[in-house]
């Protein structure tokens, strides 16, 4: 699809937004991280969509990771933040083959509100759990680094800034090669013609459960992060409004660029930050607004911003790449 | 050629679309390398068998064996593999594919074929292909879009293809065009079974010819 950046100069790009960090002032850093892990599980659902499909419950694999990130740091002590992730990548990782197969048979609004189900009974039943706190959740210590721990705020966040950029960067440098490789461009036909590329041999079902396998793995990760930036959890990381804003970041992206799910998950965060502290009774309209103008101005998304541009002179009927997301 | 198993054989079938009988004890057999016209009007059931050899529907009675296999036995993924090549109605590209990607998407699943050789036989075959195989099948005329459905069953397809009306809604130069490359198919080894409304398009091509009304033999094989 884009065949624009070569991969040694994104992993450029993510070293230099990495050291970046070191000059950002401390709100930006924390709201970065937030920015960069909620990218991460957008970006899964900009995978799966390219299968024309949605998920609207990436909170169920956002949770998942979370519980069980939290569940072994405090039984077993292990804080390091890149284990961390890698657990939480593994634990969205397992649920999603289980439950992946499953729906793959299934597609459009359906498939959506499969998803949507599946995560509000996960919801449900850790509202009713005692033992993990029930809707109250539970804490968690700070995360270290490869032994080290950071009793200066400053530096632990520099450091949770530091892996959730190079995670999501690598996600994305990932993400970019998948969709151009074989694989990526079988999942664009699965969602041209769902049942009919059967005909040529591919499986439709093979091919959605494994783009929603990539899609879980990225949102358990994300959940790793967000519960080391809050070093608390609770059953709202599975409730659907949570998964409905990272499905907000992902319409706001396009499926154009990868890139674009990174700028439009910090826009985001931005416009909702600064919209929370000049008006806080009536920001949720401030986002609100946000989103229209979006959605109006660049149906496409916000990649489309620079994929345009990069193409030249619009074709003809690239509108259908508009169906992606509903 | 006629003698040995052959190489389609569909016996007594019987398929339903939502209880409504679309093929009503419906055989025949096709040989091997042998090129078979299938005759009948609209709603005959036409596209039905087509599609219920390709495992799209499920049969109710009868059955459909592919070199003397039973293909009921085979998911719908895996008839491309067994070498069946299908080129449907409505051609169905993937438009934001290139030419030569829609071609080669059915060879990335398929390990045991030679990609190149495939993707060299289809561009010797159909040569116009060659010339836009780097452009979205978004952009191409009806027509041509014909010819890249044709060449990606052919790719595909390395004992028998499936077309459904091919001729349907081309100009009549692409139709003689499109009756020249499948002529040129005679004696490759392959398969050919067509389906169509009336037969002015491919006389001379046709070495049998099988005769559907209303889902059922008008004259049995």
């Amino acid at each position: 699809m884009n065949k624009g950046m070569h991969p040694l100069l994104m992993i450029a790009l993510v070293a230099a937004v990495t050291l970046c960090g070191r000059v950002l002032p401390t709100w930006t850093l924390s709201l970065a991280t937030i920015a960069a892990a909620n990218a991460l599980i957008s970006l899964g659902i900009v995978v799966l969509a390219r299968t024309g499909n949605v998920s609207f419950g990436q909170g169920l694999f956002y949770a998942g990771g979370g519980y069980c990130v939290a569940l072994i740091a405090n039984a077993w002590g292990l804080t390091d933040a890149v284990a961390q992730v890698i657990i939480g990548a593994i634990c969205g990782g397992l649920l999603g083959l289980v439950i992946g197969p499953l729906i793959a048979r299934y597609s459009g609004i359906f498939f959506g509100m499969l998803t949507l189900a599946l995560s509000m009974v996960f919801y449900g039943a850790l509202v009713k759990s005692t033992a993990l706190g029930g809707s109250d959740g539970f804490n968690v210590g700070r995360p270290t680094l490869f032994g080290m721990s950071f009793a200066d705020p400053r530096e632990a966040d520099f450091m949770l800034y530091a892996v959730a950029v190079v995670t999501t960067g690598i996600a994305g440098i990932a993400a970019t090669i998948l969709f151009r490789s074989e694989f990526g461009l079988a999942s664009l036909a699965v969602r041209e013609n769902n049942l009919r590329v059967e005909y040529l041999g591919l499986s439709a079902n093979r091919i959605i459960s494994i783009n929603f396998v990539i899609a879980a793995i990225f949102a358990g990760a994300s959940g790793a992060f967000a519960l080391m930036a809050q070093r608390h959890i609770d059953p709202q990381f599975a409730y659907w409004t949570t998964s409905g804003e990272f499905v907000f970041v992902a319409v706001l992206a396009g499926n154009q660029s990868v890139a674009a799910v990174f700028v439009a998950s910090m826009a985001l965060e931005l416009v909702r930050s600064f919209s929370n502290l000049y008006l806080p009774n009536t920001w949720q309209l401030v986002l609100g607004l946000f989103l229209l103008a979006v959605i109006l101005f660049l149906p496409r998304g916000i990649g489309s911003l620079w994929v345009r541009s990069k193409r030249g002179t619009a074709k003809p009927g690239v509108a259908t790449e508009r169906e992606a997301l509903p | 050629m006629n003698a040995g198993q052959p190489l389609l054989q569909i016996d007594d079938l019987v398929v339903e679309i939502q209880s409504m009988p679309a093929l009503r004890g419906f055989s025949m057999r096709v040989a091997r390398g042998a090129m078979v016209s299938l005759v009948g009007r609209n709603g005959a059931g036409k596209t039905t068998l087509m599609r219920s050899i390709m495992g799209h529907l499920k049969p109710v009675r009868g059955s459909i064996a592919f070199e003397g296999a039973d293909l009921a036995a085979s998911p719908r993924h895996a008839r491309a593999a067994l070498g069946i090549g299908y080129m449907p109605e409505d051609r169905c590209l993937v438009p934001q594919l290139t030419v030569e990607e829609n071609i080669m998407l059915p060879l990335w699943v398929t390990a045991h074929l030679d990609r190149k050789a495939r993707l060299e036989f289809v561009y010797d075959v159909i040569g116009e292909l060659a010339e836009f195989r780097h452009r979205k099948a978004l952009l191409l005329s009806g027509g041509q879009q014909k010819l890249v459905a044709l060449g990606r069953a052919l790719a595909i397809g390395t004992k028998c293809l499936l077309l459904d009306e091919p001729f349907e809604g081309i100009a009549p130069a692409l139709s003689e065009r499109l009756s020249e490359v499948l002529a040129s198919l005679r004696g490759k080894d392959l398969t050919l079974l067509m389906s169509q409304s009336d037969m002015n398009h491919s006389r001379a091509l046709i070495d049998v010819e099988f005769t559907i009304e209303r889902g059922a033999n008008l004259q049995p094989a």
